[in-house]
């Protein structure tokens, strides 16, 4: 049911996405360029002021510079510090339940306490 | 029993381990960290010198030179006693509890004690820091209550950040004496 194939509906939405921002993009030039004089003789006078025409465009631009060092910011608060104990476990781990062990049976997958993978990589096995 | 043996920090700067056995179920484990270098305290001493005398140049006020010399003299000895680790000791004492102790260049130490009733395990964690995942030697602390339970968890050398090959000596040396918690029956 969601497959990415294209249809006859996603082929309409697709054409009037390009209508419409073709709509949009001249419409804005229209308003950045054409004089306030001439607007105002063919009676749209209650149009934004062209100063936003240049402020939205910088606005947005100073917004995805900042996005990148906020998202970089928020990465970094929300790694665990390194004495929580998230680094080591968390509510699933503690919940999970033993499975039974069988004969000849690939072991149930399970989340390994950190003490006993240390003793497995750290202490040699005699 | 004492041996010392050299290793690298994680940054690369050489520090050394140094093991002492005091008894069959008494450990002093001490990491000392790098030293301060003289080349980076010329460079911070001439940068901040060398501001302070562009500033001087620019507002002609004579207070601002005396004021960067204070100002370092006062900032150095503020780096050593609250910054600057000299050493890092634990002490794995195996019925009563584990001792770390950090030694700061200005002589200060600063210790904290933690009953091994309260000890779960000491292990190698990997964690993230600053864009890099390092190895890290932790004490795990139980609550007495639950025994299964991890409530806390303690990082250790945390100033000399050793390697991988430091820290699995350091936990092998720690294991021995907790290993002993199980064969020794417990008094409660």
């Amino acid at each position: 049911e969601n497959s990415p194939a294209p249809l006859p509906e996603r082929a309409i939405y697709g054409f009037a996405l390009f209508l419409g921002s073709w709509f949009g993009f001249i419409l804005y030039l229209i308003w950045a360029y054409v004089p306030e004089t001439w607007l105002f003789s063919l009676g749209l006078t209650y149009w934004p002021q062209k100063y936003w025409a240049v402020a939205l465009p910088a606005y947005l631009l100073v917004a995805v510079g900042i996005g990148y060092i906020l998202l970089f910011g928020i990465n970094m608060m929300s790694t665990a510090p390194l004495n929580s104990t998230h680094t080591i476990t968390d509510n699933y781990a503690k919940k999970q339940q033993q499975k039974k062990f069988q004969e000849e049976a690939i072991p149930a997958l399970r989340d390994i306490p950190i003490s006993e993978v240390n003793r497995m990589f750290f202490l040699p096995e005699k | 029993a004492m041996e010392e043996r050299p290793y690298r920090s994680a940054s690369g700067a050489p520090i050394a381990l140094r093991r002492r056995q005091h008894s069959a179920s008494c450990r002093e484990l001490a990491v000392r960290c790098p030293r301060l270098q003289l080349r980076s305290l010329s460079a911070v001493t001439s940068a901040v010198w060398l501001a302070a005398y562009g500033l001087f140049a620019i507002s002609e006020n004579s207070m601002v030179l005396s004021a960067a010399i204070f100002t370092t003299l006062i900032g150095f000895i503020i780096y050593l006693h609250f910054v600057k680790v000299d050493q890092e000791s634990l002490l794995v004492i195996g019925s009563l509890g584990i001792q770390v102790t950090s030694s700061y260049a200005s002589g200060k130490e600063s210790t904290t004690f933690i009953e091994m009733g309260r000890v779960k395990d000491v292990v190698i964690n990997e964690a993230i820091h600053m864009q890099k995942v390092i190895y890290y030697l932790c004490i795990l602390l139980q609550d007495p209550g639950d025994p299964q339970g991890i409530s806390e968890v303690v990082p250790l050398f945390q100033s000399s950040k050793p390697r991988l090959d430091c820290l699995i000596e350091v936990y092998k040396s720690c294991q021995e004496i907790l290993e002993q918690r199980k064969t020794a029956p417990q008094s409660s």
